[in-house]
């Protein structure tokens, strides 16, 4: 978010691969050479990707046990005091707080929660909604739905150096390298 | 992708050979000493056999599952055109072909159908309780059942494992097209069948109860060990060196999802049973689970909740553990053991109101264990472990989890 102050306007650098096959091998570089703040993008997924990147686990199964487990304990807590303690009444002969008819919305409160977490939580984790970004400046990448494979490294990465970098990448066997700028270029 | 390395067949060893003919005899002289054991255990009993029965009766239900589990499992592929099982799949077309050897070991719990079913004794057949139902569950409409239901569950599995052989040479997509074709209604066959074999197997041991999930809740639990008992089947086989690097963690994480999946299932069925009878709370519908419910038999119950659903619904959650292949050899064992002690929950308290435990229990699971065994190791021993002319095989060797 916001320009980077090292490097001015600058968002990060660009280069553009025409197979997948191209793209991996020069993705594995880019890995080892230690880049964080860098991303691909494709027009379908592609397998192993995730393992070339070297992206680690999400951890949103976390927040969805989480959700999860909220909402069995409020279903639970919910049940108990309603039919149990604020409003007493014996429904054909069963247990004021009887568990196998409770179980149903102790279920349904589970799921409902980790969904949400899940939901919510995947925006969050994603910086979701963001409705710029400044990639879309960039007309050559609208081939990114399309055809074409990209890799960004962003300027905000503690080993970007600008000449630096740009030579690296060239030397990743891509078509092109460009730079891409917070704001808009036309 | 371009990279990755593609698993071949070339690479492992994909037939019994040497293994087959080893396995076989350990495991038919295994049934043999078992059966024998459980008949001289149960003779000593002295009451007619009548204990022998009940332990005899959830054993063979418990391998009869898991083989029907493997009969539905191929439709199931076959109607979804999925293609992550296919390197695995032989294995399952085996297990349900095995089908005639149940057939003859069904024989038993006919000839001592009069000690184990409530509706074999004139008292009760004779209750004004049952004077619409005795027609039905008499001696002769219940053979005639057993004979209509092998027919059916031979006939399928049969046509499903050898049309899926026949591919292994000829490699004829037409095969599969065929196969896909009758899939569907294989599996509204199997289903309805299934469901009405489970009244009659466990259901009418005590002819009075009643209950209409009573087929979907053996099912579920026959199908959920098919998972496990496949997931070690093939464990076992790369342990030996077979099949070794073409069936990788991304299929185990499957089967893992499949365990999972079906773990859950199982329970939510077992519990709505149980709830909706709770709930009404009608004598003759809630004394299936009073007996049940004491005397030990309560204790068991609870054992059950745990074992069968809860833990291994706990264990099974994480990525990690269906990917880790200890960890998932640990939870098909666990589902396993825990199956087979719902079915003696289901079947046991009708022989005794208070909770028993007899050696015949073990002898008989290790006897009617072996045999289906062997035969499944004599029908896999003709042919390669993997359906090699398969058409989605090669989609298979290179499937990865997104």
């Amino acid at each position: 978010m916001g320009a980077n102050t090292k490097h001015g306007d600058l968002y990060g650098l660009l280069i553009e691969f025409e197979s997948p096959s191209l793209l991996m091998a020069a993705v594995e570089k880019v890995r080892d050479e230690g880049f964080k703040k860098w991303d691909v993008h494709t027009p379908f997924p592609v397998h192993g990707m995730d393992d070339a990147m070297g992206i680690r686990g999400t951890n949103l199964p976390f927040l969805v046990l989480g959700g999860g487990l909220t909402g069995l304990g409020l279903a639970t807590l919910m049940q108990w005091w309603m039919n149990a303690v604020d409003y007493k009444f014996v429904i054909s002969g069963k247990p004021l707080f009887g568990l196998p008819a409770a179980v149903p919305v102790m279920f349904e409160l589970t799921v409902l929660f980790s969904a949400f977490a899940a939901f919510f939580g995947m925006w969050i984790l994603n910086g979701l909604p963001k409705l710029y970004h400044p990639l879309f400046t960039n007309r050559r990448f609208r081939r990114a739905t399309q055809d074409r494979f990209y890799i960004v490294v962003e300027a905000a990465d503690p080993r970007f150096k600008l000449e630096e970098t740009r030579n690296f990448l060239a030397s990743l066997g891509g078509s092109a390298v460009e730079e891409v700028n917070e704001s808009a270029e036309d | 992708m371009a990279h990755h390395h593609v698993p071949r067949l070339e690479d492992t060893k994909t037939t019994l050979d040497g293994l087959g003919p080893r396995l076989f005899a350990v495991s038919a002289l295994i049934g043999v000493i078992g059966l024998a054991a459980t008949f001289g255990l149960g003779l000593s009993q002295g009451d007619g056999l009548r204990h022998f029965g009940f332990s005899y009766l959830i054993n063979f239900a418990f391998f009869l599952s898991i083989s029907l589990g493997a009969m539905f499992f191929m439709p199931i592929m076959y109607v979804t055109r999925a293609s992550w099982n296919v390197v695995m799949r032989r294995l399952a077309e085996v297990t349900a072909a095995v089908m005639p050897l149940l057939a003859v070991l069904a024989i038993p719990v006919i000839i001592f159908a009069g000690q184990i079913y409530g509706w074999a004794d004139p008292a009760v057949a004779g209750s004004h309780a049952m004077s619409h139902k005795a027609a039905y569950l008499s001696k002769n409409m219940f053979i005639l059942r057993w004979v209509i239901y092998f027919c059916i569950w031979t006939g399928y599995s049969w046509f499903f494992w050898k049309t899926s052989v026949k591919q292994d040479s000829s490699g004829d997509v037409g095969l599969t097209r065929r196969l896909e074709n009758y899939s569907g209604f294989a599996l509204m066959i199997c289903a309805l069948s299934v469901a009405a074999a489970s009244f009659d197997l466990l259901m009418s041991i005590n002819p009075l109860w009643f209950s209409t999930m009573f087929g979907v809740y053996y099912w579920a639990g026959g199908f959920v060990t098919f998972w496990a008992v496949m997931t070690l089947f093939t464990m076992g086989l790369q342990n030996t060196g077979r099949m070794r690097g073409i069936v990788t963690p991304e299929h185990f994480h499957d089967y893992g999802k499949a365990m999972f999946a079906f773990t859950f299932f199982w329970g939510y069925i077992a519990f709505s049973q149980y709830m909706l009878y709770w709930y009404a709370n009608i004598p003759e519908e809630t004394h299936w689970f009073l007996i049940r419910s004491q005397n030990g038999w309560g204790m068991t119950g609870m054992v059950i909740i745990f074992a069968t659903f809860m833990l291994p619904f706990a264990g099974l959650i994480s990525r990690y553990a269906k990917r880790s292949r200890k960890m998932l050899a640990f939870w098909a064992f666990w589902i396993i053991v825990a199956q087979w002690i719902n079915l003696y929950w289901v079947v046991m308290p009708q022989f005794s109101d208070s909770f028993v435990f007899s050696p015949m229990d073990v002898t008989a699971f290790f006897g009617i264990g072996g045999l289906w065994l062997a035969g499944i190791t004599k029908l896999a021993m003709g042919n390669s472990l993997v359906p090699t002319g398969d058409p989605r095989l090669e989609e298979s060797l290179r499937f990865e989890n997104a």
